[in-house]
C-alpha cells in the first residue's frame, strides 16, 4: 500500500530559482536566458545566480520550451505568442468575471 | 569525397541523438540503462522512425553522450490533477496513476509501467498553481538523485463557481424588486451557505464583494456575487396589469436614453 505523500506548494511569490526552473521544465540554461532578455519571463535578481522566478514561471517556461522545441519558434517569436496568450488570459477572464463566462471557458 | 563521408557520419550522429531526445519514452529508457557495458534492448514496437536494432547499430555517439554523466539526476516529470472548488476548501487525497518506464527483470526491456501515487493536496491551492514531490520524478542514473515530480492542479468546471487565482465568482440573480427594494438572500458557497444582505438600489452588473471568502491562502481569496436582474413573464391578467401600472409609473423612464438618439 502506498504511503500518502505531501508535496511542496509553489507559490506565485518568487520560489523557483534559475537552476530550479531549468530543471522542471526541461529547459536548457541558454533558452531560459534568451527568454528573460526577451522579456517572456520576468526574475527577481539581477544575475542568473540571483534569479527568482514566480510560480507562474514554471508553466510559462514549459510553453516557451514547447514553441521552441516543436514549432521551432525564436526567443522574440516566444515572447509574443506568450504576450498573446496573456492578453487573452486577461480578456477570458473579464468575462469570467462579468458572468460571460460561457464564452470564456470555466477553470 | 572524404568531406562528404564526414558529413553524412555527422547528419546521421545529429539525427540519433535528436530521435532520442524527441521521444520522452526512448529518452528515459536511456536514461534507466545502468552502468556502462549494460545492454539496452528497445522492445519491438519502437521501430517507427528510427531504429534499434542490431543491423544498422548506432554509433559511439549516442552511447558517449548518455554514459558521459554515470551519475545523473533524473528528470523532473509533470501530471495534471483534476480536483473539485470544494476540494481547495478543504485539501484532499487523490491516487495517481502515472505511466513511467521500467526495465523488465526478465527481459530486459524497457516497457511503460503502471506507478500509483497517493497524494495528499492541501487546501488552498487553485488552478494553474503547482505541486511539487520531491523524488518522485524519473529515477537518476548511477548515483544521481530521483528527479522531482510537478503536479498541475486543475478545477473541474463548476455550474455555479469560476475562479480566476484564489478569488471566486457566482452569478447571483435577482427580481427587478429585490434589486430596487434591497434583500437578504441564503447563498450556497463552496464551504457551506451565508445570508448576502443585497443593497437598495443594486443595479445588473453590480459586484458584492465577500472578503476572505474565496480559496483559503495567506492572503485568502474573496467571492464575488455578480448581480443580475431576471424579469418574470407575465401571463396571467394580473401579471400583465402589474406591468402596466409600473409603465404608468414610470412614464419618463427611458431605457434607451444612454443611446443619446441613436434610437427614437
Amino acid at each position: 500500500m502506498n504511503n500518502i505523500l505531501a508535496g511542496s506548494v509553489i507559490e506565485e511569490e518568487n520560489c523557483l530559482t534559475f537552476v530550479e526552473l531549468c530543471a522542471a521544465s526541461n529547459a536548457s540554461e541558454e533558452h531560459v536566458i534568451s527568454w528573460v532578455i526577451e522579456g517572456a519571463l520576468e526574475p527577481v535578481g539581477d544575475t542568473p545566480e540571483d534569479w527568482q522566478f514566480p510560480g507562474h514561471a514554471l508553466r510559462r517556461t514549459r510553453l516557451a520550451m514547447s514553441f521552441a522545441c516543436h514549432l521551432e519558434i525564436n526567443p522574440p517569436g516566444v515572447a509574443l505568442a506568450l504576450d498573446l496568450l496573456d492578453q487573452i488570459a486577461v480578456l477570458k477572464a473579464r468575462l469570467r468575471r462579468t458572468g460571460c463566462h460561457s464564452f470564456a471557458g470555466h477553470r | 569525397m572524404s568531406q562528404d563521408a564526414d558529413a553524412e557520419l555527422h547528419f546521421k550522429e545529429i539525427g540519433e541523438a535528436n530521435a532520442v531526445l524527441k521521444d520522452p519514452e526512448k529518452r528515459a529508457a536511456y536514461d534507466l540503462v545502468g552502468d556502462a557495458g549494460q545492454e539496452f534492448q528497445p522492445p519491438p514496437e519502437w521501430g517507427g522512425g528510427f531504429d534499434f536494432g542490431d543491423s544498422g547499430g548506432n554509433s559511439d555517439f549516442i552511447e558517449s553522450l548518455f554514459r558521459r554523466h554515470v551519475d545523473r539526476r533524473g528528470q523532473d516529470q509533470h501530471a495534471k490533477v483534476e480536483i473539485a472548488l470544494e476540494e481547495a476548501y478543504s485539501g484532499v487525497e487523490r491516487s495517481i496513476t502515472l505511466r513511467v518506464p521500467a526495465i523488465d527483470e526478465q527481459t530486459g526491456r524497457v516497457e511503460m509501467q503502471e506507478r500509483v501515487l497517493n497524494v495528499r493536496i492541501p487546501c488552498g491551492m487553485h488552478a494553474g498553481q503547482h505541486l511539487r514531490l520531491t523524488g518522485q520524478g524519473a529515477p537518476g542514473k548511477g548515483k544521481g538523485a530521483a528527479g522531482d515530480l510537478y503536479l498541475e492542479i486543475a478545477f473541474h468546471a463548476h455550474a455555479q463557481f469560476r475562479t480566476e487565482a484564489r478569488d471566486v465568482f457566482m452569478d447571483l440573480p435577482l427580481a427587478p424588486w429585490e434589486a430596487v427594494l434591497g434583500c437578504t438572500q441564503p447563498v450556497d458557497l463552496p464551504e457551506g451557505s451565508v445570508n448576502i444582505t443585497i443593497p437598495a438600489g443594486s443595479v445588473a452588473g453590480r459586484q458584492l464583494r465577500l472578503k476572505g471568502r474565496g480559496i483559503p491562502g495567506q492572503p485568502p481569496g474573496d467571492l464575488y456575487a455578480v448581480l443580475s436582474i431576471v424579469l418574470p413573464q407575465a401571463v396571467s391578467e394580473a401579471e400583465i396589469q402589474a406591468y402596466r401600472t409600473m409603465a404608468q409609473a414610470f412614464i419618463s423612464f427611458n431605457p434607451r436614453s444612454p443611446m443619446k438618439g441613436n434610437l427614437l
